[in-house]
């Protein structure tokens, strides 16, 4: 029983990376090529089983075929494959996840290790695979945490719940970002808050990627012993390298950004850059309660008193995230290439005093690169800030070369602004003050604001059952609670994932209603969303077509229903 | 790119099809390596080779993990369908996107069914049936498998082509008149003067039935004979196209078309032939004379083409079929099954119990009674359809036409099933050029016939998951499929709860696994002294018509499809 409960909540049954180029020979032991197991505690033989066994057939299949293996099915799960050079990864799930589902998780897990790892093959001449493990862990978990039946079916970003929030504020994260993409060096941004997208320029897969990042730092901060902040300026700034795919980073660059005053290198009066960032949220008009608060969108950013912290406050709260690999094991933090900034030499001392000491806190303000026991540092130290070493020409001209780009975070409490930039955007010392202090005291008033928002209460169960799926940004929207009330939503759920399957076969369909005796459900999609209704109640009829018949009137209910949660079916 | 191939646990092939296309792509992956002219043994040991891997991880994965694979499918969509029967492993593999996981599995179970029935009881033991697949001598080998091959492709070609077959019912031709002249004489005539016969020892005539093409005209069951099931009946049907092939797809022969036909020419050693003596006789001569007015000796030259190569005129074929008795439900008994060409097109098929040899010469004794049926069709039939061999087809279909007519111009197609009895009511859907139908000819027809097609494997897979009704926007389409119960007295009952089966479940029909009559087991179980029916209507209309006026169509037809009173057909 205890094994079916967490089969259920598990999206993931198996997870395996394996190496066929060290098991070649007839002497190889197939452990040699296991790279990641999941999970970990299966004993060697059975994942020698799984990983030979599937190996094997997924190599004859794919002679036989001239092509990868896509999809491997047993009779009780099914495995998303992906071949790539030596490689195989084999992603199991339970039978009744749908095949596209299972799929787009594979792809996500696997272009999450890349984006933060850089190409598999060079990953794993450079670490040792324990250090590697613990990554395919973390993102396998960050993939699996707090996901509900729903999520099994849908690949979907998690947004704050925008019906609680003040879209004024929504407005003035978007402004936000635009500001710092003024920088010439910075390409798109995200802002988040406690873990879930206010908002972002990037497109849902690489926001979902940002979003790992994040989540880790924060859970770090988290943790018991941990610092806490509690001043309006305990903002932390850290980066660490990505690596972008070349069609994704083309992507980025055509998005049309408005880089009138950033394009002119040469500034025409003192810090003219900064000013300009800062009138587009000076521009807005502000509420009073906005007015009221001290830590939010001041109308002037240049104002020092608006960011600069009592000296008190901020030696008692630390900046998070310097020392947070700390508690990191050692092969972690050496392989780890993050680049933890900070105002200070570790205590925050230094940021104090340049603080106090110059009005002008934008001024006198320098980055250092903090003494984090990573390689890099080892290398070079001193500014400007070395960059993590260029990959290598991979050796394979297939595999397409992933190009380095530096995430940028800056963190105030439970609100992140996340930035992709360019790599020397961290040894360009002014462009990321700029950055910084353009967005500080906005994202200071963000964050107060956002904190204030009480969650939205899951309601009691409704009359009926709906979920939204919106193609384009990747984001759900249901009133389903996807916790206790699982057993009475289960039929909803089955019958989703069944129609969202259907869909993705089959281009033309638009919309379906299908009826079991336990539910009646109709679900319709356009090129921009899926949406999914269900009436509550039962259903008592005889099956013979007839038009008085109650599940053919869920068309006109879900038009009418979903108007008041923002879904518009017409 | 198609294949299916039969192979024992140690990885010897017991049977393999394959089409032109999957040959070429193994025997080029064999290359150079391979000698010209070697044949059959060569290729076979080609597959055998390849297959092996997939065929020993099979049984790994079964000793070591207690669980199967069941399909594979690889990134240029090639699918790989796997099934375990006891120690035969099946394995059906598609390349050119024709056919889905569905129908793999449909065709494995096919395959299976019809093995059952040639072979009976020895599919029972693995062993036995690995002898008698896999005959040790090559060139008796080689005879078993093309006979298999084209039943296959037969099979193969009537799930692609005919309405009975995609949803595995019987099409009963409704001609009242002809039909009970048909049966009056099945009973009177032939199968009278069969029991009684001397000649034919204790052999007796259990059923008779007259086919057209794939359609049922007229069915005579001897009294005391059980009944005869709608699996093994379409089998039988499967076996008499594959003896007799009908030219109703001869305007455009595809390449299975030619395969069959071909595939067929060795099969005619199992049609009972005249004996020399009963050749010159006056009663094959009055046969001959009195077959065609117009002195187009058709049915003259066929039998002449019979001759050709001289098989043992008396040898039935063996067929192994379900009988229920009082004392108990019979699996597989043999029976002996008579196929004669009556006409082109026109069949008969005689089932015997207990075979001896000497039925076949007495059968043809008959040949001169038949000539009296063949009369009387041929008077039934007028002009060009005569040609065809499809005397009534001409009349039904206008009546039919002007049913649906009366019906609303906006129904564009329907099938109606009555899995009680295992029939099927449809307008005909042919789609060559000489030919027209309700949906005119040519591309239009042959995209209805292909959403028509979807439509069935698209509710039969929410079948599977317990899903009774089923209506989708598809294009310009809104299909519907409802199943309901009903009483004897016609009185609808309410939809229970249907069975939720597995992905890798037998196949939803009624040829090679007989979903419905567990379906009816398992709804009569609540509705105990009754007689319980069970009814299908399949509709397929245009998008533009409100739902309501669809949907009450589908309640007019679903009414008058079955009421005798009101349908003009029955």
């Amino acid at each position: 029983m205890a094994e079916l409960l967490q089969t259920e909540s598990r999206r993931c049954l198996y997870f395996f990376l394996y190496d066929g180029s060290k098991v070649k020979g007839e002497g190889d032991a197939t452990r040699e090529g296991i790279c990641y197991f999941y999970p970990e505690e299966t004993p060697l033989d059975r994942q020698e089983l799984l990983c030979g066994q599937l190996a094997g057939v997924s190599r004859c299949v794919s002679e036989l075929s001239f092509s990868p293996v896509r999809v491997l099915r047993l009779r009780r799960n099914k495995f998303a494959i992906c071949m790539k050079d030596d490689f195989l990864w084999a992603l199991g799930c339970s039978a009744d996840v749908p095949t596209v589902s299972i799929c787009q998780l594979l792809d996500q897990l696997i272009d999450l290790f890349c984006f933060y790892n850089g190409s598999v093959r060079q990953s794993y001449q450079l670490h040792s695979s324990e250090a590697l493990a613990a990554r395919w862990a973390r993102y396998l978990s960050y993939l699996q945490s707090g996901s509900s039946q729903l999520h099994h079916v849908f690949s979907c970003v998690r947004t704050i719940d925008s019906t609680n929030v003040d879209p004024l504020l929504l407005l003035k994260a978007a402004l936000i970002l635009q500001a710092c993409q003024r920088c010439p060096l910075v390409s798109a941004g995200c802002i988040l808050f406690r873990g879930r997208v206010v908002s972002t320029q990037m497109f849902p897969e690489l926001t979902m990627k940002v979003m790992v990042h994040e989540s880790e730092t924060y859970t770090k901060a988290l943790r018991p012993g941990a610092p806490t902040t509690s001043s309006p300026f305990g903002g932390t700034v850290s980066s660490t390298t990505v690596f972008l795919t070349p069609a994704e980073l083309q992507y980025l660059r055509s998005a049309p950004v408005d880089r009138d005053f950033s394009s002119h290198p040469a500034p025409h009066r003192g810090t003219p850059t900064r000013t300009r960032l800062s009138r587009t949220l000076s521009d807005m008009p502000s509420s009073e309660s906005d007015r009221s608060d001290p830590g939010s969108f001041s109308p002037h950013l240049s104002d020092s008193s608006v960011f600069s912290p009592g000296p008190s406050q901020a030696a008692a709260d630390p900046p998070q995230f310097s020392n947070g690999k700390q508690e990191a094991d050692e092969e972690e933090a050496a392989l780890d290439e993050s680049h933890y900034l900070s105002f200070t030499n570790g205590d925050g001392s230094a940021l104090e005093e340049r603080l106090n000491g110059d009005g002008d806190a934008a001024g006198g303000t320098t980055f250092e690169q903090p003494h984090v026991d990573n390689e890099e540092a080892d290398r070079g130290g001193a500014p400007p800030l070395p960059l993590p070493p260029p990959p290598p020409p991979h050796s394979d001209p297939d595999d397409t070369p992933l190009i380095p780009m530096t995430l940028y975070l800056h963190r105030v409490k439970g609100l992140v602004l996340a930035l992709l930039a360019e790599p020397h955007f961290l040894s360009n010392s002014a462009a990321m003050e700029e950055v910084y202090h353009s967005s500080l005291a906005s994202l200071n008033g963000l964050e107060a604001h956002l904190r204030t928002v009480s969650p939205g209460v899951p309601g009691p169960p409704g009359p009926y059952m709906f979920a939204h799926f919106d193609c384009v940004q990747s984001t759900m929207t249901t009133n389903l609670s996807g916790g206790a009330g699982g057993a009475a939503e289960r039929p909803f759920v089955r019958a989703t994932s069944l129609l969202h399957s259907h869909f993705c076969n089959t281009e033309t369909l638009q919309e379906a209603i299908i009826r079991s005796a336990a539910a009646a459900v109709y679900g319709t999609r356009s090129p921009a969303q899926e949406t999914f209704f269900q009436q509550s109640g039962s259903l008592r009829n005889s099956g013979i077509p007839n038009h008085q018949d109650s599940a053919f009137t869920l068309p006109g209910k879900a038009r009418h229903r979903l108007l008041k949660h923002g879904v518009n079916l017409l | 790119m198609k294949c299916l191939l039969i192979a024992s646990e140690s990885a010897e092939v017991l049977f393999h099809w394959t089409d032109p296309e999957f040959q070429q792509n193994i025997q080029e992956q064999y290359g150079a390596s391979q000698e010209e002219g070697q044949g059959l043994p060569a290729f076979e040991d080609s597959i055998s080779t390849l297959f092996a891997p997939i065929i020993i991880s099979c049984s790994t994965m079964v000793d070591r993990l207690g669980d199967n694979y069941t399909s594979f499918s690889t990134e240029n969509n090639h699918i790989y369908v796997l099934h375990q029967f006891d120690e035969c492993l099946y394995i059906a593999v598609n390349g050119d996107g024709e056919e889905g996981e569905d129908d793999l599995r449909r065709k494995i179970y096919v395959m299976k069914k019809m093995i059952e029935v040639l072979f009976g009881m020895v599919t029972l033991s693995s062993n036995l049936l690995r002898k008698e697949l896999r005959p040790q001598d090559t060139e008796q080998r080689a005879r078993l498998w093309k006979h298999l091959q084209s039943l296959l492709e037969t099979y193969s070609h009537l799930r692609e082509n005919d309405q009975s077959f995609l949803v595995e019912a019987v099409e009963r031709l409704i001609h009242p008149t002809l039909c009970e002249q048909s049966i009056e004489f099945l009973e009177r005539r032939l199968v009278q003067q069969l029991n009684s016969s001397v000649e034919r020892a204790r052999e007796e005539v259990l059923h008779a039935f007259i086919l057209i093409h794939t359609k049922l005209l007229a069915f005579y069951s001897s009294r005391n004979a059980s009944t005869l099931t709608t699996s093994d009946l379409l089998t039988l049907i499967i076996m008499a196209q594959n003896m007799y092939p009908s030219n109703i797809d001869q305007d455009d022969p595809g390449p299975e078309d030619v395969e069959s036909t071909s595939g067929s020419g060795p099969e005619s050693f199992y049609t009972p032939e005249p004996s020399p003596t009963e050749r010159g006789s006056s009663s094959s001569g009055g046969l001959c004379s009195k077959l065609r007015p117009d002195g187009r000796n058709m049915a003259e030259d066929s039998l002449r083409t019979l001759e050709v190569p001289p098989p043992d005129p008396s040898t039935p074929r063996r067929v192994f079929l379900e009988v229920s008795l009082k004392e108990g439900l019979y699996p597989m008994m043999p029976h002996s099954m008579y196929c004669l060409p009556l006409w082109p097109g026109i069949t008969l098929v005689l089932l015997t119990k207990i075979p001896t040899s000497a039925v076949a010469m007495s059968v043809y004794k008959f040949l001169e009674a038949f000539a009296k049926l063949e009369k009387r069709l041929g008077e039934g039939q007028e002009g060009s359809a005569a040609t065809r061999g499809q005397p009534s087809i001409h009349d039904v279909r206008s009546k039919l036409d002007k049913f649906i007519k009366a019906l609303g111009p906006r129904l564009i197609h329907f099938i109606c099933v009555d899995r009680s009895t295992g029939q099927m009511i449809a307008p005909s859907l042919n789609i060559s050029e000489h030919t027209t139908s309700e949906l005119g000819k040519g591309p239009v027809a042959q995209f209805i016939k292909s959403k028509v097609w979807n439509l069935v494997s698209a509710t039969r897979r929410y079948l599977q998951k317990g899903y009774s009704t089923v209506t989708l926007r598809d294009g310009d389409f809104y299909f519907c499929y409802f199943l309901w119960f009903e009483n004897e007295t016609g009185f609808k009952l309410e939809a229970g709860d249907l069975p939720i089966l597995p992905d890798d479940s037998a196949p939803i029909g009624m040829l090679a696994w007989d979903y419905y009559r567990k379906l009816l087991r398992y709804y009569s179980k609540n509705h105990q002294g009754e007689v319980v029916k069970c009814y299908e209507l399949l509709t397929v209309h245009l998008g533009v018509i409100p739902t309501e006026i669809i949907l009450q169509h589908c309640r007019q037809l679903a009414s008058k499809l079955w009421e005798p009173s009101r349908n003009p057909l029955l």
